[in-house]
């Protein structure tokens, strides 16, 4: 009997013990969700019916926007009627509310004109002119100033002003060889509804983009008429300074991705190239943007959240300092109230507390799971009822003594009543959070996981840790001849209070 | 006060719970009745999560109130409320709910007030999905924990718990009502984590009134009520004690998270846990033990012996308290129906005389006489 309790006590301990070290040694971290570390998240919600496959498409593509932002845990899923974003920690919040939002349509521009970047300090203007054009108009129209597309303070076309059949200019994405550059550009000659797939291909000991187009009048047929004009190098297309043929210029999201000349008067579906001076990475992300250019239906943001970093950070601290402060109150009361028995008490709050960070550890790592606010406080309450699992015991205990029972043989006896008590209890509260994690959502929902968790971790720690260690410190003869030390009432004896050693 | 706490944690049975029972249903049938009627009144302010809108938390040092007005009225917002908070940090609350002009008015905030802290916009539709969600899981909840609850103790106490758990939901939410704090999803929460606290409390309690009914009931020397009183007054220490443990963290919350470290979301949240802690401890030994022992009396059992027990009229005056030489009655479980005839409670001296009403129960501690 002794010794059983003995093993299940090395058990637990060993095992908390040895789950703290593996999620320090694994470098395991709570995954913070978005109220404790900043972030964004959206709802979207399709404008049109949307079929699962156009969603999980939809999904693909954001993951895929979103990736560049290098956030570390982005959390893109699929709802009934849309797409569920959430970025906890972006630093570029603004960044991430576009890229997330809009249905960016991917572009083919003839360039007219390439411009340096823009001279700061530069005013932005209205624009003027009839900006508004056919497909392959006379880049002369911006050359020789008639029209004169709208900019901004830096130089180029706001997104707003940004459309399709307009002359505009526009930067250079992030990366490659079109940075620092601005473009001056004619209206649109073919969208990315045009493409089948593209990808990045080492070849000849460079890389490159592959571009496949889809068959028919708007596919390889449109891309062909743009391509003879820019080949030839006419009004619509002109051959720049430095360049033998025309350029067409690919765009998305308001930024000019790639610019090839076009070195060919007409192409094959299969086989469109892009070569140029591509870094892997460049190619890499020039072929996804032209492959997820466009979402596959248009997605709106019902809700949108957005929590700076500093927020975050304050909650957190607020929530940890609190809570610490909180277990030493706790700690000052339940020793103080109930001496070494209150010492066993706190150390099992510490065996489920280092359980539950591991686990929380490593859901965050593994499964993405967040901990928000709500779970902390979820974590919170279930200190209380940890708490209460020693209680229940040790108040039956002092019953059972003053009862006339020897403190020994009631440690024995009172354990399974009380454990049958606490697990009544613990059952209606996973019975709860059970219910919760399964009907509702959002926060309600950490809530419930954490709350069911810990209750269950409480049972754990209550039945490995809290009785068995009792049943230990009964053997030792302290136990009979100094209860006092144990907050408990002399055996047998029927004493008033006073006899007692810690008054309430 | 000190002397019922210092007889509660010796064990005895210090306080006559029934008599309070009366004095208790008054008060909560007082405060279900200000609840209510402030929730009809005045309703809840529900926040965006619920009604749909944009909010913003703008750090701005320099700002007043007015210069917040001023942006929003050029994007026809003048409807929104606008609080300065910590001196420094302006909080906006617009019921408007079109993703475009919100991130117009945000653009506008983060350009000519200050750094825009958080920013959360909820379509219409939301939070009705949202809503309903919730009551199903809630009416959900209540049928499995009745359920539950009938197959471990009994219905009787499905019933007062359940009964206690919505004393506690309607308290707390009007005390949200009268204080006119915003509901969050963060509310819903705390009020969650009130019923379940108030119903684990409440098993717990109901536990020990089983142990003790069934142990000493078999003897059929006391009434229901007088058990029930004996097993509350046993329980009353853990309830104070579960009480005390689980309210300072969330007291830490309140006073060091919200209102030291300034995390202001914590603040109404923390305060409606705190209320509810206590009066989810208050209704386990005050509505629902008196809903159980009501119930119970009317059972066939319980009239008998309370018929029997008038009739030597030992059933007047205040509760009578069973001390401790007859509530050590070895396990009623393991004696059965023999453990009536053996046992200290036969030593009992029939208690005619009623000093104090209590005064049978303890022969060899004169000591306590005073208490009272």
């Amino acid at each position: 009997m002794f010794r059983r309790q003995a093993v299940l006590l090395v058990g637990i301990l060993a095992i908390s013990v040895a789950a703290a070290a593996l999620t320090l040694l694994w470098g395991n971290q709570p995954l913070l969700g978005l109220d404790l570390q900043g972030g964004v998240s959206v709802r979207l919600t399709a404008t049109e019916p949307a079929t699962e496959e156009m969603l999980d498409q939809s999904v693909e593509i954001i993951r895929n926007r979103v990736d560049a932002l290098g956030v570390a845990e982005p959390e893109i899923s699929r709802t009934v009627d849309g797409v569920m974003v959430s970025l906890p920690g972006v630093d570029d919040q603004e960044r991430a509310l576009e890229l997330v939002g809009t249905t960016a349509e991917l572009r083919f521009r003839p360039v007219c004109e390439v411009l340096p970047a823009a001279i700061p300090g530069t005013r932005g203007s209205e624009g003027s002119g009839n900006m508004t054009a056919e497909p392959f108009a006379s880049c002369n129209l911006v050359r020789s100033g008639i029209v004169r597309p709208a900019t901004g303070d830096d130089g180029v076309t706001s997104p707003e002003a940004d459309h399709a059949e307009d002359f505009v200019i526009l930067g250079g994405s992030g990366t490659g060889s079109t940075v620092g550059r601005r473009y001056v550009l004619g209206p649109t000659v073919l969208t990315g509804d045009a493409l089948e797939d593209a990808d990045a291909d080492f070849i000849e000991f460079r890389w490159q983009v592959g571009i496949t187009l889809k068959k028919g009048a708007t596919g390889i047929d449109a891309f062909n008429a743009a391509a003879a004009r820019c080949f030839r190098g006419g009004e619509s297309c002109p051959v720049l300074q430095g360049y033998s043929n025309g350029v067409i210029a690919i765009v998305l999201d308001g930024e000019v991705i790639t610019a090839p000349q076009i070195r060919a008067e007409g192409f094959e579906r299969d086989r469109i190239v892009i070569s140029g001076s591509f870094e892997k990475q460049d190619a890499e992300d020039v072929a996804l943007a032209l492959r997820y250019g466009s979402l596959p239906v248009e997605l709106v943001a019902e809700n949108t959240r957005v929590v700076s970093a500093t927020i975050g950070q304050d909650s957190l601290d607020a929530g940890i300092v609190a809570g610490l402060v909180g277990l030493a109150l706790v700690a000052l009361f339940i020793i103080g109230y109930y001496r070494l028995l209150g010492l066993v008490a706190i150390v099992s709050l510490v065996v489920s507390g280092s359980l539950l960070w591991s686990i929380v550890a490593h859901l965050g790592t593994q499964s993405g799971l967040a901990l928000t606010l709500a779970g902390v406080t979820g974590i919170i309450v279930a200190v209380g009822v940890s708490v209460d699992s020693n209680v229940v015991y040790f108040e039956h205990l002092k019953e059972d003594i003053r009862d006339g029972r020897t403190a020994r043989s009631t440690v024995d006896r009172a354990f399974p009543i009380a454990f049958s008590t606490i697990v009544k209890a613990d059952t209606a509260s996973l019975i709860g959070a059970a219910l919760l994690w399964w009907l509702t959502v959002g926060a309600v929902r950490g809530f419930a996981f954490y709350l069911g968790l810990a209750t269950i971790l409480d049972l754990v720690a209550t039945y490995f840790f809290m009785g068995p260690m009792v049943r230990v410190l009964s053997r030792t003869t302290w136990f009979a001849r100094r209860p006092g030390l144990f907050g408990l009432p002399a055996s047998g004896a029927v004493p008033g209070p006073e006899a007692t050693a810690g008054t309430p | 006060m000190i002397a019922v706490l210092r007889g509660l944690y010796a064990g005895e049975t210090v306080v006559d719970f029934p008599r309070w029972w009366r004095v208790a249903a008054l008060a909560s049938g007082a405060a279900l009745l200000v609840s209510l009627g402030s929730f009809g009144l005045r309703g809840l302010e529900l926040g965006i999560d619920f009604a749909g809108g944009t909010a913003y938390e703008v750090v701005a040092p320099d700002a007043s109130v007015s210069d917040a007005r001023s942006i929003l009225s050029r994007f026809d917002a003048d409807g929104a409320r606008i609080q300065l908070v910590d001196g420094e940090t302006i909080r906006i609350r617009s019921d408007i709910d079109e993703p475009v002009r919100a991130a117009e008015i945000r653009d506008a905030l983060s350009t000519d007030l200050g750094r825009v802290e958080t920013f959360e916009q909820v379509g219409p539709t939301w939070g009705d999905e949202v809503t309903d969600k919730a009551v199903r899981a809630l009416v959900v909840f209540f049928l499995v924990v009745a359920l539950y609850i009938s197959a471990r103790l009994e219905w009787k106490m499905a019933a007062g718990a359940l009964a206690a758990v919505a004393h506690d939901i309607v308290v707390s939410v009007g005390v949200y009502s009268l204080l006119g704090a915003e509901v969050t999803p963060a509310t819903v929460v705390a009020f969650l984590t009130i019923m379940g606290y108030s119903l684990y409390d409440t098993i717990v309690v109901y536990d020990k009134v089983r142990e003790m009914t069934g142990r000493l009931g078999a003897t059929e020397r006391y009434t229901y009520t007088e058990l029930m009183n004996l097993a509350l007054n046993r329980v009353a220490m853990r309830s104070i004690n579960t009480s005390i443990t689980s309210a300072l963290p969330v007291l830490s919350l309140l006073v060091i998270g919200s209102v030291v470290l300034g995390a202001t979301a914590l603040r109404e949240f923390a305060l409606a846990l705190l209320v509810g802690i206590v009066v989810g401890s208050y209704s386990s030994l005050f509505l629902a033990a008196a809903m159980v022992a009501r119930l119970k009396e009317g059972e066939q059992r319980w009239v008998q012996v309370r018929d029997k027990l008038s009739g030597r009229g030992l059933l007047d005056g205040p509760t009578r308290a069973i001390g401790r030489s007859e509530a050590s009655v070895p396990d009623a479980r393991s004696g059965g129906p023999s453990g009536r005839a053996s046992g200290p409670a036969r030593r009992r001296p029939a208690p005619t005389a009623r000093p104090a009403g209590t005064g049978g129960g303890a022969p060899p501690r004169p000591r306590k006489k005073r208490r009272r």
